[in-house]
C-alpha cells in the first residue's frame, strides 16, 4: 500500500516545490497583474536591470562580432533595397508635400484642428525577454524620465508595442506580436477599420469589421483612435482578404517595425486621457504589470501626464485619415 | 563550502539569465536564440545532490519568471521538473556520453513543450504563436551544440574533474 512515508527525500521536495509554483500562478493570475507578484517583478527588474546593462556591455565585443558576419551576407541585397526605396520615398514626398498643402486648405475651410503634437522619449533596448515566448523589451527609460504604463512605443518605422510595466529607471514593453495583443487599426486607403491580433512571431491576423470593402496587399494599415495616437503605421496587408462565411474579411499582415531587431526606440508621451476610449488589449492576459480593469489605476497611470524630461523630443504624428 | 558552491551554481544561474536577455538578444541564427538557463539548470542537476538540484531549478525558474511576462511560477515549475528528470536520469547518461547531446536535446525540447502547453492553460496563448515549432527545436538544436561548451565548464567550476561514481556531496 501506498503510504506518503514511502516518498524518497527528493520527490517529496519536488511535489513541494511543484505544489508552491501551482500555487503561485494561481495567486498571480488571481491578482490581475496586481498584488505582490507585480511588486516583485518590478523589483526585480529594478535590482537586475545594472547587471543586464552591465553584462550588455561585457558582450558587446562578442554580439558586433557575430552580428557583423550576418551583415556581411545581407548588406550588399539590403543596399539595393534601400537605394529602391529611396527613389521611391523621394517620389512619394514631392506628392505629399502636394497632398499636404491642399489638406491644410480643407482643414482651414472645415474648421478640422490638425493632430496635436506629441512628446517622445527615446530609449534604447537594454534586454529581451527569457524565451522564445516572451514578446517583451526592456528599456533604458523609466518613471524618472517620464515613462508611463500604457504608452505607445515606435521605431522609425512603425508602432512596436506598448509599455506594461515601469521602474524607475526601465520599462518593459510588449510587443504587438504578442498573441495577447489586439490593435484597432485603420485601412488607410479606404478608411475602414478592423483588427490586427498578433501571432508570435511572422505576419499577424487581421479581421475587417466591415465585409463589404476590398483590403488588398500592400494596403497599409495605421493606428485608429483608441489605446494609440491615430495615423501610426502599423502593417502593410501581406494578400487580399478572404470573406469568412459573410461575417468578416479576414487576411494577413506583415509589421513594418523590425520587431526581432530592435534597438532605439521612441516611447511617444501619450495617456489613456488621451486615448478617451477604453481599450480592446490584454484583457484576457491577466498575469502582467498592467490591470485587467482599465480604470482602475496602477504605478505610472494617473490622471495627470507624466512630466517628460531633458531627454523629450518633440515629434509629430502622422496624419490621421479621417473617412 | 557546501554554501560557496551553492553561491556560485546561484551566481552562474544569475549570469545565464543575464547573458541570455542580453547577449542571445542580439546573436539569433535563424531568429531564435539557445535555452541557456535550462541549459545551465542541466549542467548543474547532473552533478549536485537531488535536492540541491532542485532548488536551482526553482531558483531559476523564479528568477525567469520574475523577468519573463508569464504567469509567476510558470518557469519554476518547468524548470524544477527539468531538474527532477534529469536527476533521475543522470547516473544512464554517466554510462555512455554520446547520450548527454541527444539528452540536451531531448529535455529542453520537452522542457519548453511543457512551457507551452501550461502556458496556454494558463491562458498565455503560447500554443497560438504561429511559429511555435521553431521556437521549440531551434532553442533545443542549440542548446544540443552549446552543450559541448557548458557542461564541461559546469563540471569544472564545480571541481569534478573525473567521471562521477557517486552523487556529488557539496
Amino acid at each position: 500500500m501506498w503510504r506518503p512515508s514511502n516518498l524518497d527525500r527528493p520527490t517529496g521536495i519536488f511535489i513541494a516545490l511543484i505544489l508552491l509554483s501551482l500555487t503561485m500562478v494561481t495567486l498571480d493570475l488571481r491578482a490581475s497583474g496586481d498584488g505582490l507578484g507585480t511588486t516583485l517583478r518590478e523589483g526585480t527588474q529594478a535590482v537586475f536591470a545594472p547587471v543586464q546593462r552591465a553584462v550588455a556591455s561585457a558582450t558587446r565585443p562578442v554580439a558586433d562580432f557575430f552580428e557583423n558576419i550576418s551583415d556581411m551576407f545581407s548588406l550588399r541585397q539590403e543596399n539595393l533595397q534601400l537605394r529602391e526605396r529611396v527613389t521611391e520615398l523621394e517620389r512619394e514626398l514631392q506628392e505629399t508635400e502636394s497632398v499636404n498643402v491642399r489638406l491644410a486648405e480643407l482643414e482651414a475651410l472645415l474648421g478640422v484642428e490638425p493632430p496635436g503634437d506629441l512628446d517622445s522619449i527615446t530609449a534604447q533596448v537594454v534586454a529581451v525577454g527569457v524565451s522564445e515566448f516572451d514578446h517583451l523589451r526592456v528599456i533604458d527609460k523609466g518613471s524618472d524620465d517620464g515613462v508611463g504604463v500604457d504608452m505607445p512605443v515606435v521605431d522609425e518605422s512603425g508602432l512596436i508595442g506598448r509599455v506594461i510595466a515601469v521602474t524607475g529607471s526601465v520599462a518593459r514593453i510588449r510587443l504587438i506580436t504578442d498573441p495577447t495583443m489586439n490593435i484597432v487599426v485603420r485601412v488607410q486607403r479606404t478608411g475602414e477599420t478592423g483588427v490586427l491580433r498578433g501571432r508570435g512571431s511572422g505576419p499577424m491576423d487581421l479581421r475587417m469589421f466591415s465585409t463589404n470593402t476590398a483590403v488588398v496587399a500592400g494596403d497599409l494599415l495605421v493606428t485608429a483612435d483608441g489605446r494609440f495616437p491615430a495615423g501610426i503605421p502599423v502593417a502593410t496587408v501581406n494578400e487580399q482578404a478572404r470573406d469568412e462565411v459573410g461575417f468578416a474579411l479576414t487576411t494577413t499582415a506583415l509589421p513594418l517595425a523590425g520587431v526581432t531587431s530592435i534597438d532605439f526606440v521612441k516611447v511617444l508621451v501619450f495617456t489613456r486621457d488621451q486615448a478617451g476610449v477604453d481599450d480592446l488589449d490584454d484583457l484576457d492576459r491577466l498575469p502582467t504589470g498592467v490591470p485587467a480593469d482599465p480604470g482602475d489605476p496602477t504605478e505610472g497611470e494617473s490622471d495627470d501626464p507624466p512630466a517628460t524630461t531633458t531627454t523629450t523630443t518633440t515629434t509629430t504624428t502622422p496624419a490621421t485619415t479621417v473617412p | 563550502m557546501k554554501a560557496r558552491r551553492l553561491l556560485l551554481a546561484l551566481l552562474v544561474v544569475m549570469v545565464s539569465v543575464a547573458i541570455q536577455t542580453t547577449l542571445f538578444a542580439r546573436i539569433r541564427p535563424f531568429d531564435a536564440a539557445p535555452a541557456l538557463v535550462l541549459l545551465v539548470v542541466i549542467a548543474f542537476a547532473r552533478h549536485v545532490p537531488a535536492e540541491y538540484a532542485l532548488g536551482i531549478g526553482f531558483f531559476a525558474g523564479f528568477l525567469a519568471d520574475l523577468l519573463a511576462d508569464s504567469a509567476l511560477g510558470l518557469w519554476a515549475l518547468v524548470m524544477t521538473t527539468t531538474a527532477y528528470f534529469v536527476v533521475h536520469f543522470r547516473d544512464r547518461l554517466e554510462d555512455d556520453f554520446s547520450l548527454l547531446g541527444p539528452f540536451v536535446f531531448g529535455v529542453t525540447a520537452g522542457a519548453l513543450t511543457l512551457f507551452s502547453v501550461l502556458g496556454t492553460i494558463f491562458g498565455q496563448k503560447t500554443l497560438a504563436d504561429a511559429g511555435i515549432v521553431k521556437k521549440i527545436l531551434l532553442p533545443s538544436l542549440y542548446n544540443m551544440l552549446l552543450a559541448a561548451l557548458i557542461l564541461p565548464l559546469v563540471t569544472w567550476m564545480l571541481g569534478i574533474a573525473r567521471r562521477r561514481t557517486a552523487a556529488f556531496k557539496l
